[in-house]
Parts: structure tokens; C-alpha cells; sequence
């Protein structure tokens, strides 16, 4: 049943993550979230940046800005399941239900490039790395817990996850749509700063969505990809 | 944060998170999504994270605002992930370049 190729090819795009899994562990346990919430959030939701945002806002901003950061984060996986779905119809009901719940980036951009496997080659190499990533998410969050208590104040990181931020946002940024909305996005996080409930996340995500959306309709009429 | 207000947020983030990955797959079936969606979540990612630095950063000490120290932090960490487009260096060199501000301010 196991996929060794599976394996081998998932194994270099799971490694740049296990910082970023530690330093959600690390997070859990400042967080104002009860300590085995935060490491539920690997368990139920296994997505990085919002398990990042919903430990990091937990207590400071209100329950449904909270929710509604870490559903807005984790939209993008419609893209995911929308490319996926030709290849999903040849398979059977229990996975078309259960494979998508391990869709993450990796996993994507893995089986993006493998819908011309027969289904059975397909289904084995999903499983594989669904799976590999799942568990080893969570094994890489639990060492972050177990770390971040033992880990000195003085070593401020508490910034950890703002540079983390800072890193996936200029890595996702290359169009100039993307940047647009990145400006906007934190500017109006940035006005809306003293907001109550935090709410100046909200509202800084609602209009940096939109605005990328203006721009790439600008973008699409300029003729730029 | 308590128990019910965390069970609550979970439970809904987890449910909606679901819901992203595997409608497309159960209703789709090959069809695209509608363009103006798509244009509206292609640029998410960037939208929302910026957010979260700005509101993460101001929370991130006792004292209010931004500190000097985090600012750089920031552009470090912004700087070495377009070099080097990964986040392990990323992060490294934003914690180095904020160890060193502390230090200086």
C-alpha cells in the first residue's frame, strides 16, 4: 500500500516546514489558547498559517475574528481542490470524502503533477504522502511544545511567527496583484490597529482581497500574467 | 481563551478548512471555479498575512507598538526570504537581526 517514490519526492518538501511546525509548537504554548487546543490544531486542522494565526490571535482578538482569520487563510485550498477535481471523479466515494482532508500546499503541488497515474497509482501515492505529512506535522508540532517552555523569554520568540509571516508573504508575492494586496492587507490592519477585538485583521484581509482582485482584473486587461 | 470558546473555534476553522479542500473535489467534478472567484482567491495568502504581521508584530511585547529592534527584524526576515526564497534562513536571520537590535537599542 505504501508509495516509496511517495516517500523520496515528499520527503525534501516536508523539510523546510519542520521550523515552521516548531515554531507553532513554540506558539502553542504562549498562546492564550489552552496548551492541547493549540496542538489540536494540528490534529483537526493541519494547515500552518492558520494554525499560526488561531494560536497567535487566541485571547487577544475576538472568537470570530480568530475564526474568520483562520478560514480566510485556509480559502486558498479551493484552488487546490477545484484543480484536483477531473482527477478525484475517477476515484471512489471514501476517498473523494476522506483525501481532501490532508489537501495542504505540499500535497498539491505533489499531485498536481501526478493526475496521469492510473487511479490506483494515484490513490496509493495520495495516501502516502497525506498521511507522511499528517503525522509528521503533528510529531514536529508536539517537540515545538515540549520545546517552547524550556526556551528562554530573552530569546523573543514571540517575534518568531511575525518573520514567518513575513517569509511566506514575499514568497507568495510574485505578481504585482500579490503586492497590491499585501500593501493594502497590512496598511489597513495597520489603521485599524486600535480597533477593538482585534478587528483591523479583518478588515485589513477584506481589503486586501479585494483590492488584489481589482488588480488582477487590471493586470488581466494589460494583458500581464 | 476558554475551553468552550477553543472547542468552538476549532471546531468551526476545522470544519471550514474541510469544506475548502473537498467541495471542489464532491461538487465539482472538472469544472472550473467562477473567474471572479478565482481572481479573489489568488491573492489571499499575501492579503491576510501581512494583516497578521502588522497585528502580530504590535502584540508581540509588553511595551506599545513597534519596536526598532522588530522592525528591522522584519526587513531582514522580508530581505533573506527573497533571496533565498525559503523560510528556514528567513526566520534565522530575522531572530539574529533582532538579537542584535535588542543589543543596540
Amino acid at each position: 500500500m505504501v508509495d516509496r517514490r511517495a516517500f523520496r519526492e515528499g520527503f525534501p518538501l516536508f523539510v523546510p516546514a519542520i521550523p515552521f511546525g516548531l515554531v507553532i509548537g513554540v506558539a502553542a504554548m504562549t498562546s492564550q489558547m489552552p496548551a492541547a487546543g493549540g496542538w489540536l490544531t494540528s490534529v483537526v486542522i493541519f494547515g500552518g498559517a492558520s494554525q499560526l494565526a488561531t494560536v497567535t490571535l487566541a485571547g487577544t482578538a475576538s472568537i470570530w475574528a480568530v475564526m474568520l482569520a483562520g478560514l480566510v487563510i485556509n480559502s486558498r485550498h479551493l484552488m487546490y481542490s477545484a484543480a484536483l477535481s477531473s482527477t478525484f471523479s475517477r476515484q471512489p466515494r471514501w476517498f473523494a470524502v476522506l483525501g481532501p482532508f490532508v489537501l495542504i500546499d505540499q500535497v498539491f503541488a505533489l499531485m498536481v503533477t501526478k493526475t496521469h497515474l492510473e487511479p490506483t497509482e494515484f490513490r496509493r501515492y495520495y495516501i502516502t504522502v497525506g498521511l507522511f505529512f499528517y503525522l509528521t506535522w503533528i510529531l514536529v508540532v508536539s517537540v515545538g511544545m515540549v520545546l517552547g517552555p524550556v526556551i528562554p523569554v530573552s530569546w523573543r520568540l514571540d517575534v518568531a511567527p511575525a518573520l514567518m509571516f513575513t517569509g511566506l508573504v514575499v514568497v507568495a508575492i510574485d505578481r504585482s496583484p500579490a503586492l497590491v494586496a499585501a500593501i493594502v492587507g497590512g496598511s489597513v490592519a495597520y489603521l485599524g490597529i486600535n480597533l477593538p477585538e482585534r478587528l483591523g485583521i479583518v478588515a485589513g484581509a477584506v481589503a486586501g482581497v479585494a483590492a488584489g482582485g481589482v488588480a488582477e482584473m487590471i493586470a488581466m486587461r494589460r494583458g500581464e500574467r | 481563551m476558554s475551553i468552550m470558546e477553543t472547542v468552538l473555534v476549532l471546531g468551526v476553522i476545522a470544519i471550514g478548512t474541510y469544506v475548502a479542500r473537498a467541495v471542489p473535489i464532491l461538487m465539482l467534478a472538472g469544472r472550473v471555479l467562477p473567474v471572479p472567484v478565482q481572481l479573489a482567491l489568488r491573492n489571499v495568502g499575501p492579503a491576510v498575512l501581512s494583516a497578521l504581521i502588522v497585528v502580530s508584530i504590535s502584540t508581540s511585547s509588553s511595551s506599545p507598538g513597534i519596536q526598532v529592534a522588530e522592525l528591522v527584524a522584519l526587513v531582514v526576515a522580508g530581505i533573506v526570504a527573497r533571496w533565498r526564497r525559503n523560510l528556514i534562513w528567513a526566520t534565522g536571520a530575522g531572530l539574529v537581526a533582532l538579537w542584535i537590535g535588542l543589543w543596540l537599542f
